[in-house]
């Protein structure tokens, strides 16, 4: 079996995806990945035509289905408090986290 | 060694001024409010929440998109997501329109000060939502929610502009429309007009374009022409020694002047973007789009020309007169109000009612004092039923207490005093009561007439005709 | 023996409360009887180690919301004291997979990144269901953030087990769902469905499951998977009552630009309408599967398990013999790129819905020292994250990023259209085959043991092989019991029909319900059961 996520690929992906993983679960994961790999190849084989178009949502939205835009009205949330509580860390109503490397170098 | 120019593209982010945020019911205009109060479960991203579309945002922005004239307002636009992780973006992607924008082409033109025009053209407008603000503390950040999700519209110009100048006036041409066109307050230090600005320079006369560099975070026109100019004296040293200019990321550092380097950010490629699955296309119907193309207004240059040819204005006068939507509409008012020269109209609202305007910081369209009354007002100084100078301190009374000019003057007594026989009858006893001055006059020092003149507005608060007042002194001294 | 009051019909329980005849609260009351009965150990994060005692309990509560249900029931006694219609769920006790927000409440998706997020607002359909009268009794256990097909990837261990054989699985993701219900420790659920699982661990613990058209019910406040594809759904113990709940759940909303303006009709006024005239139709495509060999990656061709094919065909016969015309070999020739298709749309959208899990705003946090923020976002997501999670995350990025397999996408999306295609050409009314429904198994096989498939993702994931392409395609399928296979476990049957055909549906899935009275499998209780009051 080929192996198509090499470690470099693999390694940029969990960066990517902002994870850190052990070796065992890199090693699970990695063969995990392949093995859909697998699976997926099987599109590859399928030859389509130019007229197929992509489909985005199974079924389509009409003039009388697709729900109208909202109103551009104020709906105030009163949740405001609740949903600031839910943070680790919360200061002067700020939700807190550690610094950001910094991105200047001049 | 070869002249260079520079080549110059402006990418501007809008914020419209919408009531509310772009997908979900929040107030979007947080300016005075304390962090982290207009928010909902929809713009910090909780579990589960899905976006909804303002419809007022998709007005504003096709609005702007027919004012700048664009090849087609796409009738199908895609938001799409674009991915990455940073602490003001509450859902690790910000949800904007991205291979499939709402408009595509288009221009706007920039008088330049040779008289010449410049075509700035545009690529593309697109829609997308605001991140929040990240606040620097000491080894942390602090982050505020207000901003999530409010509205922005992303315009892109070609490598049109050739200097920083062209530059700043591009803005300043985009902010007039912008608040013109009633979509955005365009106010740069409240962040709601934002500009990022993409710089090459070549040798004159070549057509190539070379690597540019992108200046970030410039928050006034003055500083985009500042930053613009240093990037351009750099880059011009940079080459000249020999040196070749990379892609970098610059940001302006207003305190100090000064252009920083940023560190290289994710590459396009790692922001993942695809098809928002949360949101239907955006369809414009090409008769609600027909509709809005009649209904678009005058733009500043059209109104600016046309107040030249018929109002037969001078240019300067016509320019200053359409800058502000509603100065010119108050300009059309007064003269249709006004029976007599626009010129005339136009000398009164360039120095009195622009110096009212300034002093109460306000626009045309909020004054209390109507086109009418200013009509009014000027038809009565031009009758000389009133003086020039009681004109213009009855601007100030009819813009505080709201009643017409011509209740103010009946009511206070400010009617000129015309009356030659009244007049003539108090000139008399200021000569009787003053021989020492009629001797001096008498003795040939005719300049003292101006003394007896003003004695005759002391007498009558200033509302003699002075012209008359004039005359019968100089008939009763010659007399004497 | 003398049913429970949880054991009734929510129907019953309804006509009951309102009476007068028992209380709302009593009917809680029967309900958290039977929870203490069957439940066994909570699930919980705590490191888990395995009891052979939890292969004998359910386990499908994360959180049993007793005090909340309780002021919901007594509200509901209030109302119909004061002579108001508590409306027609009144009284009926509701679980909720926990992929739902539901306001004061724990909402997990099964997962430690959430473990303590207490959600400030409710789902649109969990809302509307409590408006109907509806008590919500807990928050029911599901594959982390949904992405299982045996409820074994939950960070909430031990795992739910199947009530007809508790050492089997469920069924997934809405395997808490599907077993509560069949253990009579709900009567009601909402579950969500993405590739099938409303519909297999309804199948898999017999009870009746609907996967609405995409766009039926608004899926705010659903934590979402993969949002082109998840669709919530009711699931209940009769057709009668599946066709209740989603009466109430389905519907417009303001909060999702993806819910359709289509009329709600009453389903219930509709279930007695017969298949009299109906063109149901069969497919080898649904006999036979292909996949991809494990081991070699080889396209493999299996058969579906034999009782499967037999409930298919003895439902063909019953519906021919109550007036329906059986259509034969409809070609449905995509259905086998379901899953590869599965495999690229669902993790991109799956990996750009998980990004806003980062410790910042809510849930779990890393809280041990960190250099800067991207540190935390590493460790906070390595630590909240199941293996199952990250596997999808780690797909979708590769899938979706410029310089890997980006064009995989644009092609999945493509092929879906080919899949849609097949179920157009099938119900075209000027078409060859005019079907009112295609009638299909709704697994493969019955629910398989605990620990026999977990881990080998791509093999899990074929399990789903028959019910994913309607959420490709969105239109929607019913799977309802049919039947026990010859280890006592319950086999389900599909219909799948064309876009908001629910009605119909739910029709002729009420027609098998009345046909199958009083056959023997009927009278058989789920294991848990058995012994009990």
């Amino acid at each position: 079996m080929t192996e198509k996520i090499t470690k470099e690929i693999f390694d940029h992906l969990v960066d990517l995806a902002a994870l850190e993983l052990d070796d065992d679960e890199a090693k699970y994961l990695r063969n995990e990945l392949n093995n859909q790999l697998q699976a997926i190849y099987e599109l590859e084989a399928i030859t389509l035509d130019d007229e197929i178009d992509v489909t985005s949502h199974g079924v389509p939205y009409t003039e009388s289905t697709r729900p109208e835009l909202r109103e551009d009205v104020i709906d105030p949330c009163k949740e405001a408090d609740e949903i600031l509580a839910q943070a680790a860390e919360v200061q002067d109503r700020y939700i807190v986290v550690p610094d950001i490397p910094s991105e200047e170098l001049g | 060694m070869p002249e260079f120019e520079s080549v110059i593209g402006l990418e501007t982010h809008i914020q419209l001024n919408t009531q509310t945020k772009i997908f979900c019911g929040c107030k979007a205009d947080s300016w005075e409010d304390l962090p982290n109060t207009n928010i909902c479960p929809v713009c910090t991203g909780l579990p589960g929440v899905l976006p909804t579309l303002n419809n007022a945002v998709v007005t504003k922005a096709v609005l702007l998109a027919l004012a700048v004239q664009v090849d087609s307002v796409q009738p199908k636009s895609y938001f799409a997501r674009k991915n990455y992780f940073y602490p003001d973006l509450p859902k690790g992607y910000q949800i904007s329109q991205y291979d499939e924008p709402l408009a595509l082409g288009g221009f706007i033109d920039l008088p330049l000060p040779d008289g010449s025009v410049r075509r700035v053209t545009i690529e593309k407008l697109h829609l997308e939502e605001d991140a929040g603000k990240t606040v620097r503390q000491v080894g942390e950040r602090w982050i505020d929610f207000n901003r999530c999700g409010v509205p922005l519209l992303e315009m892109v110009t070609g490598p049109d502009l050739r200097t920083a100048d062209e530059a700043a006036q591009y803005l300043i041409r985009l902010r007039q429309l912008l608040r013109w066109l009633g979509i955005s307050d365009a106010d740069m230090e409240r962040g709601q007009l934002r500009c990022d600005a993409n710089v090459s320079i070549r040798p004159v006369g070549s057509d190539d374009l070379n690597t540019k560099t992108e200046i970030k975070n410039v928050n006034s026109i003055e500083n985009v022409r500042s930053a613009i100019e240093a990037e351009i004296k750099r880059q011009i040293r940079e080459v000249q020694s020999g040196g070749r200019i990379e892609a970098w990321t610059l940001d302006w550092d207003e305190d100090k002047s000064t252009l920083h380097k940023m560190r290289s950010k994710e590459s396009e490629a790692d922001y993942r973007y695809f098809r928002e699955p949360d949101l239907l296309p955006v369809l414009i119907d090409q008769d609600w789009l027909e509709q809005m193309r009649d209904a678009l207004p005058e733009l500043p240059l059209e109104r600016k020309e046309r107040f030249i040819e018929t109002y037969a204005l001078p240019e300067y006068d016509s320019e200053i007169l359409t800058e502000e939507r509603t100065l010119s509409e108050y300009f059309e008012r007064t003269v249709q109000a006004f029976i007599g020269d626009p010129k005339v109209v136009s000398n009164w609202m360039m120095n009195d009612l622009l110096r009212l305007i300034r002093e109460r910081g306000t626009t045309a369209g909020k004054l209390i004092i109507q086109p009418e009354h200013l009509a009014e007002l000027i038809a009565m100084v031009e009758a000389k039923t009133i003086t020039a100078s009681t004109g213009k301190e009855l601007l100030d009374k009819v813009e505080h207490s709201g009643l017409t000019p011509e209740a103010i003057v009946k009511a206070e007594g400010l009617g000129q005093v015309s009356d030659e026989g009244k007049l003539r009858s108090l000139a008399v006893e200021i000569i009787e009561t003053n021989p020492d001055q009629v001797a001096t006059y008498t003795g040939g020092k005719t300049t003292i007439l101006g003394w007896f003149v003003g004695q005759m507005m002391k007498e009558t608060r200033g509302k003699a005709n002075a012209q008359l007042v004039q005359k019968i002194f100089r008939e009763l001294l010659e007399k004497s | 023996m003398n049913e429970a009051l949880c054991d009734l019909s929510a129907l019953e329980i309804a006509r009951r409360v309102k009476s007068g005849e028992n209380s709302a609260v009593q009917v809680l009351e029967s309900t958290l009887d039977r929870i203490r009965n069957v439940e066994g150990n909570s699930p919980s994060t705590a490191s888990y180690t395995f009891d052979p005692a939890d292969l004998e309990k359910i386990h499908a509560y994360i959180t049993v919301t007793k005090d909340r249900a309780r002021v919901q029931a007594e509200q509901v006694d209030r109302a119909i004291e004061e002579g108001q219609d508590p409306g027609p769920l009144a009284g009926v006790p509701l679980a909720v997979k926990d992929i739902f927000c539901v306001r004061d409440t724990p909402s997990t998706a099964g997962s430690r990144i959430l473990e303590n997020f207490i959600s400030p607002y409710s789902a649109t359909p969990v809302e509307r269901l409590e408006a109907a009268g509806a008590v919500t009794v807990g928050k029911v256990n599901l594959d982390e953030f949904t992405f299982g097909s045996s409820n074994e990837s939950s960070a909430f261990l031990p795992p739910v087990g199947n009530p007809w054989n508790a050492a089997h699985v469920p069924g997934g993701s809405s395997g808490g769902s599907a077993a509560a219900v069949a253990a009579g420790e709900a009567v009601i659920s909402i579950g969500t469905d993405t590739a099938g699982s409303i519909r297999q661990p309804a199948a898999f613990c017999g009870v009746v499951g609907m996967k609405p058209t995409y766009g039926r019910v608004s899926r705010y406040g659903l934590i979402a998977f993969a949002s082109s594809l998840d669709c919530p759904g009711p699931i209940a113990r009769n057709t009668t009552d599946v066709a209740l709940a989603l009466q109430v759940m389905a519907g417009s909303d303001p909060h999702d630009a993806t819910a359709a303006e289509v009329p709600v009709p009453d389903y219930v006024s509709l279930l007695e309408g017969g298949v009299e005239g109906l063109r149901i139709g069969l497919s080898p495509d649904y006999f036979k599967l292909k996949f991809p060999d494990p081991e070699t990656g080889e396209i493999r061709e299996q058969s579906i398990d034999p009782d499967a094919q037999r409930a298919v065909q003895h439902a063909a016969e019953i519906f021919a013999r109550a007036g329906a015309e059986i259509v034969e070999d409809v070609p449905m020739p995509n259905t086998h790129y379901g899953i590869p298709v599965y495999f690229v749309i669902s993790r991109v959208e799956a990996a750009s819905n998980l990004h806003r899990y980062d410790g910042v705003k809510y849930g779990y946090r890393y809280d041990g020292e960190v250099e800067d923020l991207r540190q935390l976002y590493r460790i906070t997501r390595a630590r909240g994250f199941g293996p199952q999670v990250k596997l999808r995350i780690l797909m979708g990025m590769y899938v979706s990023a410029e310089q890997y397999e980006k064009g995989y996408y644009d092609k999945a999306l493509r092929v879906r259209t080919l899949i849609r295609r097949d179920f157009l050409e099938a119900f075209d009314p000027q078409g060859r085959y005019k079907l009112d429904c295609l009638l299909t198994a709704t697994t493969p096989t019955s629910a398989f043991e605990i620990g026999s498939v977990y881990g080998d993702s791509v093999l899990m994931q074929y399990a789903d092989l028959l019910t994913v392409s309607a959420n490709h395609a969105g239109n929607p399928g019913l799977s309802v019991p049919a039947g026990l296979d010859e280890k006592g476990l319950p086999i389900g049957i599909q219909f799948l029909g064309p876009d908001f055909s629910e009605g119909t549906l739910l029709r002729i899935g009420r027609t098998y319900e009345m046909r199958t009275e009083h056959e023997p499998w009927r009278a058989v209780k789920p294991k848990v059961l058995q012994g009990l009051g």
